[in-house]
């Protein structure tokens, strides 16, 4: 007998296949390639195919725009939202529209063409880590923006357009709808028990311990109970906190250890397979609540086709319980 | 300047992003080779090959199972739900959990080998409808169901299967899914302050603006919605206002499948045989429970929504529900229109 599971966060049913469950092989996934290296913008020399440079890390020196980076950040070159303007909110009859303003940054993670998460020594994600939280604490200084959504798009199958290892930054005028849910589902959770409900769920886990796959002193990687997605999992800090880019120094080397052994493991498991991952966390500029709200990462590896099903239902059909998939990256 | 736009039903944030803009014929699909048409078990002849069919279309003197037929549904082979059994809905510390119980039916929408709906003709789409109709309303009788999903896959990128045989699924789910709650919630929220339906509301608008009409035929509209999430989604909407799509006469059922064949051909023509997905959005089954569905007869609007499976959405538009549409409703609209069918 399949198990329909509800998500305590936002009353998301699921249906999670216990009873053929998948099994990593049964997967046919579109191998990530890294066609492209010529003429890469994102490469190492040819820093003046992008838009001028926001911000770079360059501890060896190096004067912007040229060699010696470790991590660039640049505009996007086709950006979905324009930082210059007016919000113009308006209405037609019973549309509501407001002009597309926000920023958006890519970030490029490595020089490196061909070095994923994995490849990097910890040093390195830990670098562009701290530049996902420096970035997004200087976005956050203009009072127009009210979510920073930071997310990496890896492989084309994922919706990359370039081969090349980058995140990007997305600066928005409103809260997207998810994160909203997701706030009111913790938000009344927290008025009932005065308890964070993410919190709640780490101790569940810990103490369930079978749909976990690593943890450090400061965060764990596991499986969600209630994963949309096959072998979807969340890396989520131990310590209460609302909002990523406050990330404590003493957090980031463990989250860049946390995030590389778990795209490690995923990524031996499924050979050159394309990912998303995003940061969820606090909204920012006055919708912020600190108590009952808590940062996390969700990843998710590339490797169904989303059907009709999914589209109109919002009802999600997991094809390897959460429970097996923890197994199956915990023996990597 | 790219344009942010809220879905007036329920709430969504989209960014119409035409800066990013492509043109339609950079949207082409590609498809992997299924089995020959010999070895494809929905023909007509290959009856034993699927399970025994729950319902069909065929004349009173040939038996059940064998051919004949116009039009079968057969349970799915690989079900997500199963019809034996309770539902035995209990906690796991934080977690709520019930045993996956449901039907999951597959409609196999003509004995010949045609892969595309678009293809079938009118009267053909009528009986289909007629079989959803019927189907429908059977499922309701079984108290454990609260919704039936009715859906089509089309081609391999959108989840469909590699047998090139036009077919859609039943599935009756024993909760209210999450989007259909969101809608009937965002509907009822509408009622309550203008005691209009919104969608009635939506079609005067777009008739009146005609910046998004595809088509305008007898009682039925087909729009590229203000709020679209993907390029050239598309939805149908009967003019006439009616929350539950079973309640369909036999006149409208005939100019469904028309509207319903005419939208679809011009993807097909337009875009070049894209892979696609079409889900029924209608009103869940209305039991008794005081006063919960006061008013879905007046404030609901039956649909269907249209998704023609062009680019690779990334998960961070499922991560966070916020998408961005690099064509405009409006261009999406004009191309379509100007698609001779």
């Amino acid at each position: 007998m399949s198990e329909l599971r509800r998500d305590p966060i936002g009353g998301r049913w699921v249906i999670v296949d216990t009873d053929h469950p998948n099994i990593p092989q049964d997967y046919e996934y579109q191998h990530h390639t890294l066609h492209g290296r010529e003429n890469c913008p994102f490469c190492y020399g040819n820093e003046s195919m992008t838009p001028l440079e926001i911000d770079s890390i360059r501890e060896s020196g190096g004067s912007t725009n040229t060699p010696g980076w470790q991590v660039r950040v640049v505009p996007n070159k086709f950006p979905a939202l324009q930082i210059e303007g007016e919000l113009a909110r308006r209405g037609r009859g019973i549309y509501d529209m407001q002009n597309g303003i926000g920023a958006h940054e890519v970030l490029l993670e490595t020089p490196y063409h061909e070095k994923d998460i994995p490849d990097l020594t910890n040093q390195e994600v830990e670098s562009f880590l701290s530049m996902y939280a420096r970035r997004t604490r200087e976005l956050e200084k203009d009072k127009r923006f009210k979510y920073i959504m930071v997310f990496k798009n890896y492989g084309f199958a994922a919706g990359a357009s370039i081969g090349h290892p980058h995140s990007q930054i997305i600066a928005l005028p409103m809260v997207p709808k998810n994160v909203k849910e997701e706030i009111r589902g913790a938000h009344s959770y927290f008025e009932y028990r005065e308890r964070c409900l993410f919190c709640d769920i780490i101790r569940q886990e810990l103490q369930d311990k079978q749909r976990i796959i690593t943890e450090n002193e400061y965060f764990i990687s596991f499986c969600p109970y209630v994963s949309r997605f096959a072998f979807e999992l969340w890396i989520m800090p131990k310590n209460h906190s609302a909002c990523f880019c406050r990330i404590a120094a003493a957090e980031l080397p463990a989250l860049a250890a946390i995030l590389k052994e778990t795209v490690s493991r995923m990524k031996k498991l499924f050979v050159n397979v394309s990912y998303n991952f995003i940061i969820h966390t606090s909204p920012i500029n006055g919708d912020m609540d600190l108590e009952d709200y808590h940062w996390h990462i969700e990843f998710m590896p590339k490797l169904t086709r989303i059907a009709g099903f999914e589209w109109g239902s919002g009802f999600y059909i997991v094809s390897t319980p959460p429970e097996d998939a923890a197994k199956f990256l915990r023996e990597q | 300047m790219p344009e942010l736009r809220k879905d007036p039903i329920i709430g969504r944030w989209v960014i119409i992003s035409t800066e990013r803009a492509k043109r339609p014929n950079q949207f082409a699909g590609q498809y992997k080779e299924g089995p020959a048409e010999a070895d494809c078990p929905f023909c007509e002849g290959k009856e034993s090959q699927t399970p025994p069919e729950i319902y069909a279309l065929r004349p009173k003197h040939t038996p059940a199972n064998k051919p004949g037929w116009e039009l079968r549904v057969v349970p799915s082979i690989a079900p997500f739900l199963r019809i034996e059994g309770n539902l035995d809905r209990r906690g796991m510390g934080l977690y709520d959990v019930t045993n996956g119980i449901g039907a999951h039916e597959i409609v196999i929408e003509t004995n010949q080998h045609i892969a595309n709906m678009a293809d079938l003709p009118e009267e053909q789409i009528e009986k289909i409808i007629t079989c959803y109709i019927d189907r429908i309303t059977d499922l309701e009788k079984d108290s454990r169901f609260k919704y039936v999903l009715a859906f089509k896959n089309y081609g391999w990128i959108a989840g469909g299967s590699r047998i090139k045989h036009a077919k859609s699924q039943l599935i009756a789910t024993p909760v209210n899914p999450k989007r259909v709650k969101e809608e009937l919630e965002g509907a009822k929220f509408y009622y309550e302050s203008h005691e209009r339906c919104i969608f009635c509301d939506l079609i005067r608008q777009e008739i009146e603006e005609d910046r998004r009409v595809i088509l305008d035929i007898d009682g039925f509209i087909a729009v590229a919605p203000f709020a679209s999430r993907f390029p050239f989604e598309t939805w149908i909407l009967p003019k006439k206002h009616a929350c539950d799509f079973t309640t369909l006469d036999m006149p409208s059922r005939f100019e469904l499948g028309n509207m319903l064949k005419k939208v679809l051909l011009k993807l097909k023509k337009g875009l070049n045989d894209p892979p696609y997905n079409y889900v029924l959005h209608t009103a869940p089954f209305r039991r008794k429970k005081s006063g919960y569905w006061k008013t879905i007869d007046y404030d609901y609007h039956w649909h269907i929504e249209i998704i023609p499976r062009l680019t690779h959405v990334a998960g961070f538009e499922w991560g966070t529900g916020f998408y961005i549409c690099s064509l405009s409703p409006e261009d999406a609209a004009k191309f379509l229109k100007g698609i001779e069918v």
